[in-house]
């Protein structure tokens, strides 16, 4: 930490005082604020500061001591340690000021909030529910909240082992007595409301267009079964001809409260439920989760596991760029030809993974303080084959056939535009910042693992249209490959893993907010312990969720193509940003 | 037995008149078992187009394709057949039934339609008409009328998008696509498609190559195939203007997507490589044939493999293109043919062949500068890399020389 950073950090406290005091909790950092001081402080640390981008926003409920919290997560976009804050506010009034006035990028993460936790963010443009549906009844992260079925807080539930014998609790009792619904619930009169405020939200704007020229403007629902939302996510669009006036995200169909359920799970039992997020990249997944639990237990793994950890992480982010470009072909209308190439090369690199992990996709690999399992025989000969001969020479054949694409130049530049400023507002991150000219990346701004030893350049871009966020991913996969020839040069012997296996892990109590540059971008797990063998709070900040919010701003005036197109260089995968 | 269809056509008739019926109604007959044959050989074509279709795309694509049923996968097709066969035949709440049925009709009808004037072989032809080159335009034009039919009685919004992008598309890119269409007929005097195949000695696509280009470019127009598939733009409007159909209406419409591909190849084939002709065609009729359909084939993998490779253009990017440079292009590229056809007319063919061919390559050429310098200040336009950039310092612990 540099000098300035601690002098700022100091000044915080004096600066308002009777407002903010150091979080003095054991094994907590950063600063409490109190609710009606947020915006100020807030607006002082993004214009006086510097700490203009806002990463994470979330709540923790901490109902022993009947209060809740809610964390913020500030960045520079020089590069540097974060600065958190909190707030704490009654439990059955938790009402807490919107910053989206001051950091757009907080308008979905706090409706997150509001719909999991019920902190009510005053001052918020459209603070609905995010994830779950319009009628559902509590908000189910909060600690008391018992679902359907529930048998006990925290797993392993000791009721599904009667005398040795392992059963499912649907199976018993499928009408169970806490089926919980409201009090005069009539399941046939009820009606499908959710899209009501939607839809007349966009009503509203139909009436504001110029109407110089008399014409219709129809409103279409794009998804949730569409070919080129990349899974169940839904965009309603307000069409006038061809152009899109105004664009709503609708999104939760793929939800799965991971969160509810990471909470419920011991800490090494989500290790491999953190695959199910981005299911094209598990790896980097499962790093920013390790990365967290061991900034709590405070331990390193092993020269060698650092190693594995890296390479790993780089060959995921070599296929899942593969993947996005193949797919923004695709979303460009390239018939799955320049899909099926890129695929290919990802082929390779998913049997590598299959090789060290077991699995292709799920890979599972990480351990809190190391990796799983060492490299199988003839593993490495083949890693280095693909970063030193093949990778190299597939890519630049990418680039030949792609990037001058008279077509593919026509349909991307100027498509979609992010200025740097917007980018960081809204939160922005991976290639999509980096895109518009912002030259943050995580393994550079703020080293974790051991990427402070490799010599890589920073991907960046300036004109932050689709095409340049192609081309970005384009150079950050060269890059990777260079990541990757530095590695396995360097490969170490050793053991992999800290200390001796052990599948429940000690975690003392505290926070910690792990974060990694994943391919889609910024991925953070703050994870909060209790001394209990689960977590307290675990909390992911899914790069895709954070990226959507840009994708209005990035869409209006365009044509419908180019919806599909700048969704497509977004890069959006949904089981991370449904979770 | 150099000429079998002659020979049997022959035979048929003399065994009519055998019969004793009146000569009216042998020719009655005879049209009527002529449309029969080449439409039933059309469609059986059409059926192992979907075997090519597929088996082609997957080489594109670095795959297999088919490989499982009968011989290469030739049965394939016979099996999609029966899946689509057995689907269920929906048809959607509130679309207008009597037009929904009819449109999958109307597009597989109009382009057997089209095998009407195109001629086979030297003694084959459906039809002599003398204005073959009006009929092609006229009933292609049909095909279109059964998309919007299709997009406007499905109810659904994706599929009027479908429609409304195919009439814009179509009315457009008809234009440089017929006059393209009169280049042939100017040089060979005549619309008569099978006078147009006999006065080719020398190939047109030699005395017109610019015609033949823009030709393919509008017939790929004209099929809604990429980089024109607008109209079913699987990416943005799902399947366009045939998504609410299942079963064999699809089928149908699939089919027609088919064999109008196949049919724009021939008719490239007919007006810029000669037909029919080849070595030892005018002897033996029924080589001409076999040179016809390689041709077309060849042509129905040209455009396969463009649609293949390439991506979507938009729709403002599509109308630019044929309104701003290929109406202009064609226009101009017409007038100097004729002028030039009206000027060499003295000349031996191999000077009037040689005129042709410098007169498109300076426009070609010009075309080309034109071209470039147009894009290059497009891009120039769209790109300004000062206006937008931002300089960040980065702390770097690394290598901090790399930032540019």
């Amino acid at each position: 930490m540099s000098e300035q950073m601690i002098l700022t950090q100091t000044d915080l406290a004096e600066r308002f005082p009777g407002k903010v005091r150091r979080d003095e909790r054991k094994g907590y950092e950063g600063y409490i604020v109190e609710a009606d001081a947020l915006l100020q402080v807030a607006q002082t640390l993004r214009d006086e500061m510097g700490y203009d981008y806002l990463s994470s926003i979330t709540g923790v409920d901490y109902l022993p001591d009947g209060y809740m919290e809610s964390v913020y997560h500030f960045y520079r976009t020089t590069g540097g340690p974060a600065l958190v804050l909190k707030v704490q506010t009654p439990r059955d009034h938790a009402v807490v000021p919107s910053l989206v006035s001051l950091y757009p990028g907080a308008e979905f993460q706090e409706r997150e909030a509001w719909d999991l936790l019920g902190i009510r963010y005053e001052g918020h443009p459209d603070l609905r529910r995010i994830l779950m549906w319009e009628g559902f009844a509590g908000h189910p992260l909060r600690k008391d909240w018992r679902e359907p079925y529930y048998e006990e807080d925290a797993k392993p539930f000791k009721s599904r082992w009667p005398d040795g014998h392992v059963y499912r609790i649907e199976d018993k009792n499928p009408f169970h007595k806490n089926v919980d619904y409201p009090p005069d619930f009539d399941p046939d009169q009820w009606v499908a409301d959710n899209d009501a405020a939607l839809y007349a939200s966009l009503a509203k704007i139909q009436s504001t267009l110029d109407s110089s020229l008399k014409t219709d403007t129809v409103i279409v629902n794009m998804g949730p079964q569409h070919p080129s939302t990349h899974g169940v996510f839904r965009m309603v669009v307000l069409l006038e001809g061809e152009t899109v006036r105004a664009l709503k995200p609708v999104m939760g169909y793929l939800h799965r409260n991971h969160e509810k359920i990471g909470e419920r799970n011991t800490y090494i039992m989500n290790m491999p439920f953190t695959d199910r997020l981005d299911y094209l990249s598990s790896m980097s997944n499962n790093f920013g989760y390790a990365l967290a639990v061991e900034k709590l237990m405070g331990i390193k793994p092993p020269e060698r596991a650092e190693y594995l950890r890296v390479i790993m992480a780089e060959f995921t982010r070599i296929s899942n760029h593969l993947f996005a470009i193949g797919s923004l072909l695709n979303d460009l209308g390239a018939y799955f030809t320049p899909m099926l190439y890129a695929i290919e090369e990802r082929e390779l690199i998913l049997d590598i993974f299959e090789a060290v992990a077991g699995s292709r996709m799920m890979c599972n690999y990480f351990r809190f303080g190391g990796v799983a399992r060492d490299l199988p025989e003839g593993v490495y000969e083949k890693m280095r084959d693909l970063a030193f001969e093949r990778l190299p020479r597939r890519i630049d054949e990418l680039d030949l056939y792609l990037t001058n694409n008279e077509i593919i130049r026509a349909r991307c530049e100027g498509v979609g535009v992010l200025t740097p400023e917007q980018a960081i507002a809204f939160s922005a991150s991976g290639p999509l910042l980096r895109a518009s000219g912002v030259p943050y990346d995580i393994r550079r701004a703020d080293p974790y693992s051991i990427y402070d030893r490799f010599e890589f350049d920073v991907a960046v871009r300036y004109h932050g249209d689709v095409y340049d966020r192609y081309l970005v991913r384009l150079d950050e996969i060269r890059q990777s490959i260079r990541i990757l020839q530095q590695a396995l040069r360097d490969l170490p012997q050793g053991p992999i893993l800290a200390g001796k296996p052990q599948y429940q892990v000690r975690v003392p109590p505290g926070e910690a907010y792990g974060r990694v540059e994943a391919p889609k971008g910024e991925l953070g797990f703050y994870v909060v312990s209790n001394g209990k063998p689960n977590p307290w709070r675990y909390h992911v900040r899914a790069p895709s969720f954070v990226n959507i919010t840009a994708l209005e701003t990035m869409a209006k005036g365009n044509k419908v193509a180019d919806v599909v197109a700048i969704l497509g260089s977004i890069d959006i995968v949904l089981g991370e940003l449904d979770r | 037995m150099s000429d079998p269809v002659t020979f049997v056509a022959k035979w048929l008739e003399a065994y009519l008149s055998g019969l004793g019926l009146a000569s009216g109604w042998i020719a009655v007959i005879m049209a009527a078992l002529g449309v029969i044959a080449l439409g039933s050989a059309v469609l059986l074509l059409d059926i192992l187009l979907v075997w090519v279709e597929r088996k082609v795309v997957a080489r594109f694509q670095d795959r297999l394709g088919p490989n499982r049923l009968g011989p290469f996968g030739l049965f394939q097709p016979i099996a999609d057949v029966l899946k689509l066969l057995l689907k269920e035949d929906i048809i959607p709440q509130g679309a207008d039934k009597f037009v929904y049925n009819l449109a999958p009709i109307l597009a597989l009808a109009t382009v057997i339609m089209l095998w009407a004037v195109i001629p086979i072989s030297a003694t084959v032809a459906g039809s002599e008409i003398n204005v073959g080159a009006l009929y092609i335009v006229a009933v292609g034009a049909l095909g279109t009328l059964s998309i919007i039919m299709a997009g406007w009685a499905s109810n659904n919004k994706y599929a009027l998008l479908g429609a409304f992008r195919m009439v814009a598309q179509m009315i457009s890119y008809e234009v440089p696509m017929v006059i393209a269409i009169l280049i042939p007929v100017i040089l060979a005097k005549s619309m008569a498609l099978t006078d147009i195949v006999e006065s080719q000695t020398v190939w047109y696509i030699v005395l017109a190559p610019i015609a033949a280009i823009v030709f393919l470019i509008g017939a790929q127009a004209e099929l809604g195939r990429a980089p024109f598939d607008l109209s079913e733009a699987e990416s943005e409007i799902v399947a366009g203007y045939h998504i609410e159909y299942s079963g064999m209406k699809f089928g149908l419409f699939y089919a027609g997507e088919l064999l109008h591909a196949l049919t724009f190849g021939g008719l490239f084939a007919t007006f810029f490589l000669g037909g029919w002709r080849g070595w030892g065609a005018e002897t033996y009729p029924i080589l001409g044939i076999g040179y016809f359909l390689i041709k077309s084939m060849f042509m129905y993998w040209v455009i396969m493999w463009i649609k293949y490779s390439f991506p979507r253009v938009r729709i403002d990017q599509m109308l630019n293109f044929c309104w701003k440079f290929l109406t202009p292009l064609i226009l101009t590229v017409l007038s100097i043919t004729a002028i030039l056809d009206k000027l060499m007319s003295g000349l031996p063919y191999w000077a009037y062949v040689l005129g042709m061919l410098l007169s498109n390559l300076v426009i070609l050429y010009f075309v080309y500068q034109a071209v470039g310098r147009y894009a290059r200040r497009e891009r120039q336009r769209v790109a300004d890399p000062e206006k937008f950039r931002v300089n960040f310092p980065v702390k770097s612990t690394a290598s901090p020389s790399h930032l540019p």
